[in-house]
C-alpha cells in the first residue's frame, strides 16, 4: 500500500503507513533539496563540460593511438573532483564503445590477427577482472599512484621507435600467422607473430593495469606486439583496438556490479569521446607528427606528475 | 561433421590464403559490431531525448539489471538509457560469438575453444553484474 509521503525542507522524510504507522527519517541528497530549475541547470552545464573534456581527450588520444580513457581519467578526476572510481567506470564504457567503432574498420581491413587476439585475450580478460576488483576497492591515492606511473611510462613511450621493417617468416606453430593487405603500399603483408610466451605474459599485466585504470592497455599492447612479437604497426593496433574492448568489458561489469557506473558521467564521455574520436584523426592529418609527440609528452608528463602528487596529497593550483 | 585442419602455411601466398579464408568471419564480425553499435547508439540517442523532453534528471547510478525491464515497462527515460549502456558494454561479447562460430566453421577447434574461453571470462565477469 502507499503510504502517505510528507516531505519537510529536504531534511527528513515522514511516512505514515495506514494501519502500521511509523516514522522513517532519510537523508536526503544536496541536490534534491535545491530549486528544481537550478538544480537542473548546474547538472546540464556539468554535463556539457564533462562531453567537451571527453571530446578533448578523444582527440589527443586519437592522434596517439592511445584511445580516450588515458586522458579522460586523470582531467575530469583532476578537473572536476569526480571520484577516480567513478571516472574508471566512465572510462571502461568509454574503451568499449571506441573500441567497437574501431575494430568494425580494422576487421574490414583484416588487420585485426584474429588467432592471436583470441589467445591474448584469455589472459588480458582474467587480468582485467583482477584488476578490477583491486581498483574498486583501492584507496583512492593508490589509483593515483599507478595512473601516474602509467601516464609517465606513457610519455616516455612517445620516444619508443616503430618496427615498420618486414616481418619475418618462419615456423609457425600455433598457427598464428597472418596477413593483410597495406593500402598504403598496396601490397600483401604476410607475417608470424613470435614470443607467444612473453606475449602472454604482459597482456596480462595490460589486463590488470586496465581493470585498475579503465585505459584500454592499448599504450601498453600496441608497443610489445610490434617491439617485441614481430607484429606489424597496423596489424598490431587493429589487433589491440579489438582486443581491449573486450578487455573493457571484463572491467566495465565488475565496476557495473559495484555501483560505480554514474550515467552523468558516462554518457556525456561516451557522446563526447566518440564525437572527438571523428576528428583527431582529420587533425592529425594536417599536423606534423614530431611537435605533435613533443606536445602530447609534455601534457602526459604534467597529468602524470600531477597524479603522482595527488597520490601524495599535493594539489597543483587550478585543480580540484 | 567438421571441415579438416587447414594444411601447415610455409610461405607468404600460404598466409594470404589463410587470411582468405577467415574473411568470412572478419565481415560477421564487422558486421555484428557495427550494427550493435548503431542500435546501442540508437537507443542512447532517444533516452537522451526523452531525458530532455520530459525533463527527468538521469540516475547517478546504473540500476541494477533486475530493475532496468520495470523501468523500461514505466517508460522511463533513465531506464533507457540504462540500457543503451549496458548494451554498448556488451558488444564486444557478440562479436566473440561470431568468432567462435567462424573459427567453429572451418574446424579451427583450438581457436574456437579459446573463443569460448574468452567467453567463460566474460561470463564470470557479467555474472558479478547479475549477482548484484
Amino acid at each position: 500500500m502507499r503510504p502517505n509521503r510528507v516531505r519537510y525542507a529536504g531534511e527528513i522524510t515522514l511516512e505514515v503507513l495506514p494501519r502500521r504507522p511509523r516514522l522513517a527519517v532519510r537523508a536526503i541528497r544536496p541536490q534534491r533539496v535545491r530549486c528544481a530549475a537550478w538544480g537542473r541547470a548546474l547538472d546540464i552545464i556539468q554535463t556539457v563540460e564533462i562531453g567537451a573534456v571527453a571530446a578533448v581527450a578523444a582527440i589527443l588520444g586519437s592522434m596517439l593511438g592511445l584511445g580516450g580513457g588515458v586522458f579522460l581519467v586523470p582531467i575530469i578526476t583532476l578537473f572536476f573532483g569526480i571520484d577516480p572510481r567513478i571516472a574508471v567506470g566512465a572510462s571502461a564504457v568509454v574503451v568499449v564503445t571506441n573500441s567497437v567503432v574501431g575494430s568494425a574498420g580494422h576487421l574490414r581491413s583484416r588487420f585485426t590477427n584474429l588467432r592471436l587476439a583470441m589467445i591474448l585475450q584469455v589472459t588480458t580478460a582474467v587480468g582485467a577482472i583482477v584488476g578490477a576488483l583491486v581498483g574498486v576497492n583501492a584507496d583512492p591515492r593508490v589509483v593515483y599512484l599507478v595512473f601516474g606511473l602509467v601516464l609517465l611510462y606513457a610519455a616516455a613511450s612517445m620516444a619508443l621507435p616503430r618496427s615498420d621493417r618486414a616481418p619475418a617468416l618462419g615456423a609457425d606453430p600455433l598457427r598464428l600467422g597472418a596477413a593483410f593487405r597495406d593500402p598504403a603500399t598496396a601490397t600483401d603483408v604476410a607475417y608470424v607473430p613470435k614470443r607467444i610466451g612473453l606475449g602472454l605474459g604482459i597482456s596480462s599485466g595490460a589486463g590488470v593495469l586496465s581493470g585498475m585504470l579503465g585505459v584500454g592497455g592499448g599504450v601498453v599492447m600496441v608497443p610489445a606486439m610490434n617491439l617485441l612479437m614481430n607484429v606489424p604497426v597496423k596489424a598490431a593496433v587493429g589487433t589491440s583496438t579489438f582486443m581491449v574492448g573486450i578487455t573493457s568489458v571484463a572491467t566495465a561489469f565488475v565496476f557495473y556490479a559495484n555501483g560505480l557506473l554514474d550515467p552523468t558521467v558516462v554518457v556525456p564521455a561516451v557522446v563526447g569521446v566518440f564525437l572527438g574520436g571523428q576528428i583527431g584523426p582529420r587533425l592529425t592529418r594536417r599536423l606534423r607528427a614530431q611537435r605533435l609527440s613533443l606536445l602530447f609528452a609534455l601534457i602526459l608528463l604534467y597529468l602524470g606528475t600531477s597524479l603522482v602528487l595527488r597520490a601524495f596529497g599535493v594539489t597543483l593550483p587550478g585543480q580540484q | 561433421m567438421s571441415a579438416p585442419a587447414p594444411p601447415e602455411a610455409t610461405g607468404a601466398a600460404d598466409f594470404v590464403d589463410r587470411a582468405e579464408r577467415l574473411a568470412p568471419t572478419y565481415a560477421t564480425a564487422g558486421r555484428v559490431l557495427a550494427w550493435s553499435f548503431r542500435v546501442g547508439a540508437g537507443l542512447l540517442a532517444l533516452g537522451v531525448l526523452l531525458t530532455l523532453v520530459r525533463g527527468e534528471p538521469l540516475g547517478r547510478e546504473l540500476d541494477p539489471l533486475g530493475e532496468i525491464l520495470p523501468s523500461l515497462r514505466a517508460g522511463h527515460a533513465a531506464g533507457v538509457v540504462d540500457l543503451a549502456i549496458l548494451w554498448l558494454m556488451a558488444s564486444p561479447v557478440f562479436a566473440v560469438v561470431a568468432v567462435a562460430a567462424g573459427f567453429l566453421r572451418l574446424g579451427d577447434r583450438r581457436y574456437a575453444l579459446l573463443s569460448l574461453l574468452v567467453l567463460a571470462v566474460l561470463a564470470a565477469s557479467i555474472g558479478l553484474a547479475l549477482l548484484r
